[in-house]
């Protein structure tokens, strides 16, 4: 009886460890996430689109129509403007997409994120961003020289502003094309960054490796 | 209806997981019956492990401030060692604890709430474990939160994705560790609520197993701790390509599938998942007649003792003013409570409550009709044996065969006191009732009250006239059926010590209590 009892008892330990050691193991199984040989071209960068406008001077009699704060020299209407990404690995087109700014109405900064799997080793890199519409940005047509008689009273450097403005506008968003054609080397599990420089305004390589 | 292949299967498997564990443990330390409780113990060692870890955690260098933890905190690498085996074990607990009510069709009617509220319990602690695992940093933190963002960039959430956060062009924000330490500091909360909401509509609930068994469980987790503590991956690297990541399978056993489908196939397969987890109350519902159908009162016998709202495991028993002129209270059923246990049969001297075939009159007129005349018939009269229904079947027949008469009820709480003094008065040498495991009563109390009312005079006590050596409880355990011939044996051993019974001329039973109540018939 007593043997009985002993023999059960250490058959309810060596059950308890092998539970445990299963538990243990489970905890921590190595499971695969990538290729043992591989590395990835990144390409992460966030910009605004460029604004797509027509503009007009409305006539006086519009103007006036208008309560005071609400007159406008110019009235533009347009939308932001989509583009193509072309990216190629030693001459073969491996991502060929349409970039759209954020938003219902694609007015929002446009993220991009995509990467793309490589072998390691030297690859030519090229990529292609370009602007899909054919317009020029910013257009204003028929503003006969911004009409200067409205360019007084509460409308006194207005002109000046606006023009600021989009030129300010204009610097913030992204070049109508951007290209880089380079050749890289990557070393296995290494992930190559390549991003937009706001400042330089073109494609850059960061050289630096982040967190 | 014919159920479902493998809603048929559930319940042998479970039977069979469980008489394994039986043999192993003994029913009294069998953790499986404790999957409930074994879930609550490691949650209070994630609090306490996870409140001395925090004090460590740094926002600004998360994956530096764990490898300090692992290397030069005292205790540290053990602490979080355990923190994360008892993550684990909480996650496995609840699984089983959710298999068991399901194969055991414990999951609808009025249990509905906790099945569904159990349901977020495990949701959230799996969400906990992500943050928590997020927190380290280190590669598998790395393909958690990659993978968190990509199914969150699927749904019109956020203006920017938060995938860029982890394209390498920056360091992550410490607004990202910010937010998901907030997550993980605030979900147990939550887990707290949903354990509350889990058990809200139990009498006494039970929220922690024994106390050595608790004690067990912490030292067995710690054992494991120490014996094997928790590795720690490579640092997160967002330009970098790991190979293979620790994966941990109770907490993310779905990553590995998840990343092969597109976001919104996740999402469909997540739905599906949710869905189907909410409808088992629904897909599983019996109807609610015959033996199933709620309790009822007879108000002519119930004498508002206020005994069976006590004894209720569910609280669906109130005292309500009666609408005739007797001055007490009446028992009323709530039948969106009622789970049909029986309990409260159990619990009535004058038998007016009970389930439908199951209150203490029915079980006196069974006996009657089923048992007493074979004890008379009998040369040497058997002992009875009285049976949880949901006994297994084996051991039952194996008590037959060694000549006991069998007779099954509900629950061990639903045996009326009077049944086993009916039995002694015709005849029987001894009337063993065998239980449940009590931690596996389906009526969650029926081996507790059986025992207070047949050895502690707990309403409606076996009455002072009774032989109590010949009245014995035992337990019968799913895969100890030497356990339970083991008893059954030496109970007949001992009852045939004892000198032979002459059956007494039988008292109407059923008439004595009535005769009590003004206006109740005997035969009512």
């Amino acid at each position: 009886m007593a043997g009985r009892r002993v023999l059960r008892v250490a058959l309810a330990l060596v059950a308890t460890v092998a539970g445990l050691a299963v538990l243990a193991a489970a905890s921590a199984v190595d499971l695969p996430w990538h290729g043992a040989n591989t590395a990835a071209l990144r390409l992460a960068w966030s910009a605004h689109p460029e604004r797509i406008e027509v503009c007009r001077a409305p006539s006086k009699a519009e103007v006036e129509a208008l309560g005071e704060h609400m007159r406008q020299r110019v009235e533009c209407d347009g939308r932001s403007a989509t583009y193509a990404l072309r990216v190629r690995v030693n001459g073969v087109l491996v991502g060929d997409e349409v970039v759209r700014g954020g938003g219902l109405r694609n007015d929002r900064p446009m993220h991009l994120l995509q990467t793309y799997a490589l072998w390691p080793g030297r690859r030519r890199i090229q990529v292609e961003f370009s602007r899909r519409e054919r317009a020029t940005s910013d257009s204003v047509s028929g503003t006969s020289a911004a009409a200067p008689e409205a360019d007084t009273g509460i409308f006194a450097g207005r002109a000046a502003r606006e023009v600021s403005e989009r030129a300010r506008r204009t610097r913030g968003a992204v070049p109508p094309l951007l290209t880089l054609d380079t050749t890289l080397t990557f070393g296995p599990q290494q992930v190559v960054l390549l991003t937009f420089d706001a400042d330089l305004r073109r494609l850059v390589v960061p050289p630096g490796r982040m967190r | 209806m014919t159920r479902p292949r493998r809603l048929r299967l559930s319940r042998p498997a479970l039977a069979a997981l469980d008489a394994a564990a039986n043999r192993l443990y003994g029913w009294r330390w069998n953790p499986l019956y404790q999957s409930g409780t074994v879930a609550v113990v490691a949650l209070l060692i994630l609090l306490g492990t996870g409140l001395y870890l925090l004090l460590f955690y740094r926002l600004g260098a998360p994956f530096a401030s764990m490898a300090r933890i692992d290397q030069d905190v005292w205790l540290g690498r053990w602490l979080r060692s355990l923190h994360r085996y008892a993550s684990d074990a909480f996650i496995i607990a609840v699984v089983i604890h959710a298999w068991r009510m399901f194969a055991q069709r414990r999951s609808w009617g009025p249990r509905a709430l906790a099945w569904v509220s159990g349901g977020v319990v495990l949701a959230a602690g799996l969400v906990e474990a992500w943050t928590g695992f997020v927190m380290v940093w280190d590669s598998f933190g790395e393909r958690l939160a990659r993978e968190g963002a990509r199914l969150f960039d699927a749904l019109p959430l956020f203006s920017e994705p938060i995938s860029r956060i982890f394209s390498g062009e920056a360091a992550v924000p410490g607004a990202f560790f910010f937010v998901n330490l907030f997550m993980h500091i605030g979900l147990p909360l939550g887990l707290g609520v949903g354990l509350w909401l889990h058990v809200s509509k139990l009498a006494r609930p039970t929220l922690l197993p024994p106390r050595t068994l608790s004690w067990a469980i912490v030292a067995a987790l710690t054992l494991a701790a120490i014996a094997r503590p928790a590795p720690l991956g490579d640092a997160a690297d967002p330009l970098r390509l790991t190979i293979n990541t620790p994966i941990n399978l109770p907490a993310a056993w779905w990553l590995p599938w998840s990343e092969q489908l597109p976001p919104l196939a996740v999402f469909g397969v997540l739905t599906m998942l949710v869905a189907t987890f909410l409808l088992v109350p629904a897909l599983t519902a019996r109807a609610r007649s015959g033996t199933l159908a709620a309790s009822f009162v007879d108000p002519r016998l119930c004498t508002g003792c206020n005994q069976c709202p006590q004894d209720c495991p569910w609280e669906a028993i109130t005292m309500v003013a009666r609408t005739d002129e007797r001055p007490t209270l009446v028992a009323q059923v709530d039948p969106a409570l009622c789970v049909s246990c029986g309990i409260c049969a159990g619990s009535c001297a004058p038998m007016g409550v009970g389930p439908v075939g199951y209150s203490g009159r029915d079980q006196l007129d069974a006996l009657r009709m089923l048992v007493l005349p074979e004890l008379r018939a009998a040369v040497v009269a058997p002992s009875v044996v009285f049976c949880c229904a949901e006994a297994p079947a084996s051991h039952r027949a194996a008590l037959r065969a060694r000549g006991a008469r069998v007779r099954e009820v509900r629950c061990a709480g639903n045996l009326h006191s009077s049944a086993v003094e009916l039995a002694l008065r015709s005849g029987a040498p001894g009337v063993l009732v065998l239980a449940c495991p009590p931690r596996d009563c389906a009526g969650r109390e029926g081996p507790k009250w059986l025992g207070e009312r047949l050895y502690n005079d707990r309403e409606a006590e076996l009455q002072p006239r009774v032989d109590r050596r010949r009245v014995r409880v035992g337990t019968m355990a799913a895969g100890d059926l030497r356990g339970t011939l083991e008893c059954y044996d030496q109970f007949a051993r001992d009852v045939s010590a004892l000198a032979p019974v002459v059956p007494a001329s039988e008292l109407d039973l059923t008439l004595e209590c009535a005769t009590a109540v003004p206006g109740a018939g005997g035969d009512a």
